[in-house]
């Protein structure tokens, strides 16, 4: 099954802040139209109770059955009939009944009767003129002293007006809500894009440097990007040393292995004897071999590496100890180690391996009987890597001071090497120059012999 | 000595076994890893070489299985890799040492026959009783300085009875160690051997360097010189 590909990472934000945004929007909105439905109706309610009062002021009651309404109506709509505005006033029996003449033949069920003084609100309720919220308080009319006249006054209004009211403000809220997401998604998108554009940057110095265009990430980039550049720049830098050292190794090899191709070419085009023959293929073939050897293992060695683990000397030392002990155990050779215990190389393990493998198995093959191998951590405030000192000293014969120096040539090839310390000493010569070592060689002060000396500087 | 030989490899497998047998190894071959594995816990043998790369089971897993067996013989590595690593781990699962391909068969030679040599205890390559003297790499004996000229099965028939000097060795150990799977396993032969050697080694009779333990074998009865041998 085909993986998804994840969201982009401006998608991802424009899509939560998107949601955070309706939803803080909606909320706004909700409890907006919740406060202005409230005032509305709170507006409503007053307006009915004042037209309750105008009509209480201006009404008058003939003998305690029929009820004068006033000259002036407080509003002209409840003159008009079906105008939504109606006005209802029943006495304690039925043959007290008034209604506006907007409600006239409207059927309008008002019948409930208040006690003095008491007020009800409701609306909106079914009713047959529709849906209406209606006003009704209960009064005592004083006409003559002895007998009060008990009325309920009924104010009500159609819920069409209110309706339209809250529609139009309902309308408006929403453009001028609708208006604000935009304007802030907008914002977002642009904050973003300017946000993540050291990325987009980024993506096209790689790009270049992939097509060729480029050498590593130019430029300058934000606090938060910087080391992953910084190790970009190094990885790509490792992979092109990679790539020259297998190009060199390549043509060192190729190269190399043409001059004892060129003397058996020599020798079948002359005229030697099958003995001179023998002899020649003989010396040759085992020039090749040395040559194969000695690049085989400069090719597989990795140098110096980008990201490398600190690996314990003592470790790899004792593990090369216990094999040559094995493998020299005629010579009875006694290896001592001298290894602080935070000696640590910081690379591949194949190198430290070659390293310490061959120049321990030189010090074997060379020693009488005793051989010193010695770490040493070179301590560095400040230095983000402590350096390391590698001895190994023996007691054979040492090696003469001049012979020293031919011994560390500089640029060793396979077929130039100084015969008799094999292929072994051009390869460690090689590891620690990929690690930007030192490699020296001494007399021993302690055994008499010779002492190979391996320095990395703290960095 | 017997010696085991594992390497795929056809021709260099036929063309060592060649040269060890004209060394006077008895060579038993193997082409595959579980067939070495067969041979190498059904034989007594002396010596192993063993390579790397084998088809069916790997040369390592080979020499783990060996020594997990319990096979104390010293064991040599054939490898086409040279990196320490390899050698290392080569080494840490039991065998005693390697060699890198391509090699010299001299060189070969001269390894089996140390590592042989210091399995049974002898440090120095010349085996010394008394007077008299065995060379492992010239395969020459000396009694009292003065050489002797043994055939090739006589001198392979002292080397081991040297090799194992103050110990006993049985007939059947003799023929096993010496002789080829198809070789005549008469024991009257091998009497004669020791017969004409101890008139070869002693012609006084004064000496009287290899003891009859009768019904159990041959003891090389002059103890070793080498003081530091363990």
């Amino acid at each position: 099954m085909a993986q998804r590909r994840p969201l982009s990472l401006q998608a991802r934000s424009t899509v939560a802040a998107g949601l955070a945004l309706a939803a803080f929007l909606g909320v706004t909105g909700f409890a907006l139209d919740q406060a202005y439905y409230e005032a509305t109706v709170a507006a409503m309610r007053d307006r009915l109770q004042s037209y309750v009062y105008a009509y209480l002021a201006g009404s008058d009651v003939l003998r305690g059955t029929k009820l004068l309404p006033p000259e002036t109506l407080p509003d002209p709509e409840f003159n008009r009939p079906g105008s939504g505005l109606y006005a209802v006033v029943i006495g304690e029996s039925n043959s007290l009944r008034w209604e506006s003449p907007s409600a006239l033949g409207r059927e309008l069920a008002f019948d409930a009767r208040l006690p003095v003084g008491e007020i009800r609100f409701e609306g909106p309720i079914d009713n047959a003129v529709g849906r209406v919220f209606v006003f009704s308080q209960g009064v005592s009319w004083e006409v003559d002293e002895r007998r009060p006249v008990r009325l309920t006054v009924h104010v009500a209004q159609s819920e069409q007006q209110f309706l339209s009211q809250i529609t139009a403000y309902r309308r408006t809220l929403a453009r001028w809500l609708g208006a604000l997401a935009i304007v802030l998604l907008l914002l977002q998108i642009a904050l973003l894009r300017w946000g993540l554009s050291p990325l987009r940057k980024m993506v096209r110095d790689v790009d270049n440097v992939m097509n060729g265009d480029a050498d590593r990430l130019p430029g300058q980039y934000p606090a938060e990007l910087a080391p992953l550049t910084g190790s970009l720049n190094e990885l790509i830098d490792f992979g092109r040393e990679q790539l020259d050292r297998y190009r060199n190794t390549m043509s060192d090899l190729a190269h190399s292995l043409k001059t004892p191709l060129a003397v058996l070419r020599s020798e079948i085009d002359g005229d030697a004897g099958y003995h001179s023959l023998r002899r020649s293929v003989s010396e040759q073939s085992q020039r090749m071999h040395d040559i194969v050897s000695y690049q085989l293992s400069r090719a597989t060695a990795s140098r110096h590496q980008v990201f490398s683990t600190p690996l314990a000397i003592e470790t790899a030392a004792e593990g090369i100890v216990a094999s040559l002990e094995k493998v020299y155990a005629a010579k009875r050779v006694l290896c001592e180690f001298e290894i602080d215990s935070d000696a640590r190389f910081f690379g591949a393990q194949g190198d430290l391996m070659e390293l310490l493998g061959n120049l321990l198995e030189n010090a074997f093959k060379w020693a009488d009987r005793r051989v010193l191998f010695t770490a040493h951590v070179i301590k560095a405030p400040r230095m983000r890597r402590a350096g390391l000192e590698l001895r190994v000293e023996d007691d054979g014969p040492g090696i003469p001071a001049e012979k020293v120096e031919h011994l560390l040539q500089r640029g060793v090839r396979g077929d130039e090497r100084v015969q008799g310390h094999g292929i072994g000493l051009a390869i460690v010569q090689d590891i620690v120059k990929g690690y930007r070592g030192n490699l020296s060689v001494h007399g021993s002060d302690a055994l008499g012999g010779a002492m190979f000396c391996v320095r990395f500087e703290a960095m | 000595m017997r010696v085991l030989l594992v390497e795929d490899e056809a021709p260099l497998r036929e063309t060592l076994a060649a040269r060890l047998k004209r060394e006077g190894y008895a060579v038993d071959c193997a082409s595959d890893g579980d067939e070495g594995l067969y041979l190498g816990r059904e034989m007594p043998f002396d010596v192993a070489v063993i390579d790397l790369g084998l088809p069916k089971r790997p040369g390592m897993e080979l020499v783990k299985a060996l020594r997990d067996d319990g096979q104390r013989y010293p064991i040599l590595i054939l490898t086409a890799r040279s990196s320490w690593q390899d050698k290392v781990e080569g080494l840490k699962a039991g065998a005693d040492d390697y060699l890198v391909k391509p090699f010299h068969v001299e060189e070969l030679l001269a390894r089996l026959n140390a590592l042989v040599r210091r399995a049974t205890g002898w440090t120095k390559p010349i085996l010394e009783c008394g007077p008299v003297q065995l060379d492992t790499t010239a395969q020459s004996i000396t009694v009292d300085s003065k050489p002797v000229d043994l055939t090739s099965y006589e001198y392979k028939v002292l080397e081991y009875l040297m090799l194992h000097a103050g110990e006993l060795v049985s007939k059947a150990d003799l023929t096993e160690h010496i002789y080829q799977q198809d070789f005549d396993r008469d024991s009257n032969v091998l009497e004669v051997f020791i017969g004409r050697l101890r008139r070869k080694l002693d012609p006084d009779g004064l000496l009287k360097p290899i003891e009859t333990v009768r019904g159990r074998g041959y003891r090389f009865a002059i103890p070793r010189s080498d003081v530091t041998a363990d």
